[in-house]
């Protein structure tokens, strides 16, 4: 199980690691694809879904997507 | 003065805190009927002044004056109050109370604490293959006792390094000069040897807990030091939930059959888990858990007496211990007291 999945997370953008105890504040695009990621999404179903709800092209989210995973990554929160 | 009569040590609650205040606090709150007896070494020690905690307290010889003159003390404490169990507290004199816990045993006064065995395998020179036992890592360490050896360790690894003394104090030294002055200054204060180590990468995530004995646990709690004083010590703090620190944690007990408190310092990068420190006592943030509801001095004092005991870990992750600094008023007819007298008012 990736420690994002663990993430506790409220709707003002703030993330607790449970196994860490590291916390983050995040941006509202931030928790969603958080949400996303949590619920098993791919990072192209995740760019989908924010080209929807925010009306960009779905290549420019994608790439946006790609740099956060690679940030969660960094943070040890996803494999 | 009633029930329960528990003597405990390291009332030193000072930005250097001992656990002893935690460790009074937590049976205080629990369901015991209990008077708590500071063992202090010195007559400033706060714990002496906060009579809400601690019921009374008795001025001890220091350690380095043997295990003879702390128990007489203990004894003469017995015979005014009566003394039903102790707990020391404090890295100094944990050696003289393992080595001696017939002498009390005989005396009808409880303790639980660990064998000498147990207490020598988790000595810093030890810790090397006790954490490979364990599944873990230990940074690269040198025993030194003079600072050409000081000097030789410090080639064998990169700066910034740490230098520690074997009981208390370690800092981080980023070159050769100030790496000497740290040495001097342990050694001056605590003797040798010093250890020179590797300096490891990653969160600094502590286990507390207590062993039956046997190689079980009477519980655990494991946090994340999120400030610390300029010492290093654990000032603020929050609970976490780590699977793989806790089966460590248990890994120990078992290999170990532990008996009483402990800690388990570690660094943790990733999955990368390294052994720092295990100290066989409570730490000084012991109440942390007792507040997440892992009342560990109670279990301790319960399964010492031979009672049934809840094992659990449950608790929440999340929670933070918050550290602050009070002040208290006190009469110098208090410190009088405890100076001429060496206990304080009844």
């Amino acid at each position: 199980m990736s420690r994002v999945e663990t993430l506790a997370l409220n709707d003002s953008g703030f993330a607790f690691d449970p196994m860490s105890g590291e916390s983050f504040t995040l941006n509202e695009t931030a928790i969603e694809i958080i949400k996303a990621v949590k619920e098993g999404k791919n990072e192209r179903e995740i760019a989908e879904q924010l080209s929807t709800v925010y009306e960009v092209e779905t290549l420019d989210s994608f790439t946006d997507v790609l740099d956060f995973i690679k940030q969660l990554k960094n943070f040890g929160l996803v494999d | 003065m009633k029930g329960l009569k528990i003597a405990l040590s390291g009332i030193n609650d000072t930005d250097n805190p001992g656990p002893g205040v935690g460790v009074a606090r937590s049976l205080k709150e629990s369901n015991l009927d209990v008077t708590t007896i500071g063992l202090s070494y010195d007559i400033q020690d706060p714990g002496n002044y906060m009579g809400f905690v601690i019921d009374k307290s008795f001025v001890l010889p220091y350690p380095n004056k043997g295990w003879q003159a702390i128990f007489l003390h203990l004894l003469k404490i017995k015979q005014k109050m009566g003394l039903d169990m102790v707990l020391p507290n404090l890295d100094a004199e944990l050696p003289l109370y393992i080595k001696h816990q017939s002498d009390l045993e005989k005396e009808g006064i409880k303790s639980f604490l660990p064998t000498q065995e147990q207490f020598d395998l988790r000595a810093k020179e030890h810790l090397a293959p006790l954490s490979e036992a364990l599944g873990i890592f230990y940074p690269k360490t040198f025993k030194t006792t003079n600072v050409e050896e000081l000097k030789e360790a410090l080639k064998e690894l990169d700066f910034p390094a740490v230098v520690k003394g074997n009981y208390y104090k370690a800092y981080i030294v980023s070159n050769l000069s100030d790496a000497i002055r740290r040495f001097s200054e342990i050694a001056n204060e605590w003797g040798y040897p010093i250890l020179v180590q590797e300096m490891v990468k990653g969160d600094e995530l502590n286990v507390v807990g207590v062993g039956d004995g046997k190689g079980g646990s009477l519980g655990m709690v494991a946090a994340k030091k999120m400030t610390t004083t300029a010492m290093g010590k654990f000032w603020n703090g929050i609970s976490i939930e780590h699977k793989a620190l806790m089966e460590v944690a248990e890994k120990f007990l078992k290999k170990t059959s532990w008996r009483g408190a402990f800690e388990l310092e570690c660094m943790v990068d990733g999955n990368t888990i390294y052994m720092i420190e295990i100290n066989p006592r409570f730490p000084a943030w012991v109440y942390f858990a007792t507040g997440l509801g892992v009342n560990l001095p109670q279990r301790l004092v319960d399964f010492s007496m031979g009672k049934e005991v809840d094992t659990q870990s449950n608790y929440q992750a999340g929670k933070m211990m918050i550290r602050y600094t009070y002040e208290t008023i006190a009469d110098i007819q208090e410190l009088s007291h405890l100076a001429t007298q060496g206990e304080s008012y009844e």
